[in-house]
């Protein structure tokens, strides 16, 4: 199984070697649990039966003076395990964003791209932004943009409208768009435009209130049926956690609990991350 | 007067388990130079425990069970919401419940430098929310 969706932000080990660590999971990321040494994180992965963690940066210098997380500390951890696979952010607004990006994926192996129009402060249909989507359509990789609400602070909820993103998911349709968290509260409209465009998926790591399980059963009966997944989506949903703001085993306790065959289940928890990542078999 | 804190880490690898730390609280004990006094032993966390019990596994499933059954991981907690000052959501509460009924710390006394304690009493540090890096504190005080 893998987890799309993890933050390396309390990673002790980078607590002593990066003076600014706490600051930014303290402050720009906002939160509040302990720092944790590496082997928590696969401790964790193994109670909740996950292979391996998609590894996510946040490039944001410019909005807020640090990045969570950057390329070269996600790819210092890809190369102490096996079972992390690193993503790279870039600024889209800084100059050469594509350029950076394309180095992050040849020099440094990163699998993908991670952009957080909220936290980055941009908007996700300014044209400027538009090369970086060009790079990562070139070099193949998917693109996981944050959407919906954040729970970083000075965070405007607007900017992670999934409605922004029509234009450039338009605009780019061999680019794999993976919007986050289900986009909630839009569910709704994340689900119309995974519906509508082949090159849209979701991940699953919402969570806004109450348990992860009667979270997930209740936005998966109320917002949208589970229905939609099983027989129309179960080949563009991911399985994301969020962790270390979720536990990765309550959120697989959660899905697991919705009414989703095993087949549409081993899709989200394998099949379709491998296949966007390019790690299915004979690939 | 010697009075000694130890500061102990334990990697905890499951989400609920009950481990033995019984000798490292002797241990912590035999090296204080303390001969007549107390220890005491207490978790830092508050969705963990300490408790003493006998130490053999069917007890140790037992706790963990019957902790289970009086707070189950899926009942009604107003806990289940956004902590600001944490920036998570706290869906834990079963944890913290065990903790609080199970207790969190120990005390023994000590008499010619060794833990006077019943020849079954073991000391458990209990995981309810793992697994993580933990910290418990083995104080020593006497003469």
């Amino acid at each position: 199984m893998i987890d799309f969706h993890t933050h390396p932000v309390l990673i002790r080990e980078l607590l002593e070697k990066y003076p600014n660590y706490e600051r930014v999971a303290r402050q720009v990321f906002k939160i509040g649990n302990n720092f944790q040494p590496l082997e928590t994180f696969f401790l964790q992965m193994d109670v909740a039966g996950i292979e391996k963690a998609v590894l996510l940066p946040i490039d944001c210098r410019r909005a807020r003076k640090d990045a969570v997380s950057s390329n070269e500390q996600v790819a210092e951890l890809c190369r102490r395990s096996p079972r992390f696979i690193g993503f790279a952010s870039v600024d889209p607004l800084r100059k050469g964003a594509a350029r950076e990006l394309e180095r992050a994926v040849k020099d440094l192996g990163l699998k993908g791209l991670k952009l957080d129009p909220a936290l980055q402060d941009f908007r996700p249909n300014n044209r400027k932004v538009f090369p970086v989507y060009e790079a990562a359509a070139a070099l193949g990789i998917p693109l996981l943009v944050h959407a919906g609400m954040s729970w970083a602070p000075e965070t405007p909820l607007e900017r992670g409208h999934p409605l922004h993103l029509e234009e450039p998911i338009r605009a780019f349709p061999k680019l794999a768009f993976v919007l986050a968290h289900f986009a909630w509260p839009w569910v709704g409209e994340a689900t119309a435009l995974a519906l509508k465009y082949p090159n849209v998926y979701l991940d699953t790591s919402g969570l806004y209130y109450d348990s992860p399980k009667e979270f997930f059963q209740f936005v998966f009966s109320r917002q949208i049926p589970a229905t939609v997944i099983e027989r129309s989506l179960r080949t563009k949903i991911l399985f994301g956690s969020n962790y270390p703001r979720v536990e990765i085993k309550n959120m697989v306790h959660a899905l697991r609990s919705l009414p989703l065959t095993a087949g549409c289940l081993n899709l989200i928890l394998r099949e379709n991350a491998e296949r966007l990542l390019g790690l299915a078999t004979g690939n | 007067m010697i009075i000694k804190l130890e500061r102990v880490k334990l990697q905890t690898r499951k989400t609920e388990e009950a481990i033995d730390i019984t000798a490292q609280v002797d241990e912590v004990v035999q090296k204080s130079g303390v001969k007549n006094g107390l220890v005491n032993v207490v978790t830092m966390h508050t969705s963990s425990g300490l408790l003493v019990t006998e130490g053999i596994p069917c007890l140790e499933e037992d706790i963990l069970t019957h902790l289970a059954r009086l707070f189950p991981e899926d009942a009604d907690y107003h806990h289940r919401r956004y902590l600001d000052y944490d920036g998570r959501l706290g869906f834990n509460a079963d944890a913290h419940l065990k903790s609080v009924i199970g207790g969190i710390s120990c005390t023994f006394p000590i008499e010619n430098g060794k833990i006077v304690r019943g020849s079954r009493q073991t000391i458990y540090f209990m995981e309810y929310d793992g697994p993580l890096e933990r910290t418990y504190l083995i104080q020593v005080l006497g003469e």
